[in-house]
């Protein structure tokens, strides 16, 4: 029997997706990327990333309806943020991320950030107009190497497909240093669309990293029937609870 | 404050943080017509006109400024 599923997150989910973001913005390593980018230490991040999630702002990277989780017995074990970008508010998901860090982080944090913005700019990525952004996957130790990430990056598309029939695209950012998530991505099909490389030192600082890539997938639907079918599914969508099988 | 004043101070930010002039202050102005409005320019244009402005914006507040004809509204609601 297959012990996993795949949800919804929830307003209870708020402490596990804390963590989900803290461990997954570490990407393999110790440094956790928004407290150097803030000044600030770890647990301060942690409260602030909670209070970011409870104000429940839709159609970004810390939206609690960003993400799935999928449980084992009850508890969560791996979650992956996924939405379309641009779909649900109209505002741009980095925009909205942006409202979200001036209104919750410290005046001093936000200085600090303003006052580096020309050394780490040149590894943020902008996002595509409404394609399906994969972001923060976490799968806790314990539970690895039962493809759970993939089922939820799988079920993210299919739910994407659903809300967004013209939906061509999806798009994750990492590191290029990540060789086994890039390996994982190039599994289910992704490839490298852009590179964006930091040609100053002072990166390292701030990232583990000073280069990072542009994952896409084309996840087009092929034909104007599926485009339908999907639409028909789509009135039933969110009835079911789906296996985290794939 | 008169409506062309706080839209030539906003401007005047907007000219600071992304490094030029190339925009056109129309009420349908938006991030993505300015070159240079990115997420981190973002958060410092925010910044700058709170304190040009003396005031705090509510979460709810940042998230209705899709456009400049929406920002200047706010702001002339907030000075008032």
């Amino acid at each position: 029997m297959n012990e996993y599923c795949i949800r919804k997150a929830t307003v209870d989910d708020i402490p596990f997706l804390t963590e989900v973001v803290i461990a997954a913005s570490k990407s393999n390593s110790d440094k956790l990327s928004l407290s150097a980018l803030f000044n600030l230490p770890e647990n301060r991040i942690r409260e602030i990333i909670g209070s970011m999630f409870s104000e429940e702002i839709d159609g970004c990277e810390f939206s609690i309806s960003s993400f799935l989780i999928t449980e084992h017995r009850g508890k969560p074990v791996a979650a992956v943020g996924g939405w379309v970008e641009g779909l649900v508010q109209k505002t741009s998901s980095s925009i909205l991320k942006s409202n979200l860090i001036t209104y919750c982080f410290p005046k001093e944090s936000i200085a600090f950030v303003l006052s580096i913005s020309a050394i780490i700019s040149d590894i943020l990525i902008e996002r595509d107009n409404l394609s399906l952004q994969i972001e923060y996957v976490y799968v806790d130790k314990d539970h690895r190497g039962k493809r759970l990430a993939e089922g939820l990056i799988r079920q993210h598309i299919k739910n994407a497909q659903l809300a967004y029939p013209g939906l061509e695209k999806a798009q994750v950012q990492l590191f290029s240093n990540n060789s086994p998530a890039i390996r994982s991505y190039e599994k289910i099909g992704f490839h490298v669309g852009k590179v964006y490389k930091s040609s100053n030192p002072k990166i390292l600082d701030y990232f583990s990293h000073d280069e990072a890539l542009l994952m896409e997938i084309d996840i087009a639907l092929e034909s104007p029937q599926q485009c339908r079918i999907m639409r028909a599914k789509g009135s039933n969508h969110g009835k079911n609870r789906n296996s985290g099988k794939n | 404050m008169e409506r062309t004043e706080i839209a030539e101070r906003i401007r005047t930010i907007i000219s600071l943080v992304v490094k030029h002039d190339n925009f056109e202050m129309t009420d349908e102005l938006t991030a993505n017509d300015v070159a240079g409005w990115d997420s981190l320019s973002h958060v410092g244009i925010i910044v700058g006109i709170e304190a040009a402005f003396n005031i705090k914006f509510k979460l709810k507040d940042l998230n209705g400024m899709n456009t400049m004809g929406n920002i200047i509204e706010l702001i002339r609601s907030k000075i008032e």
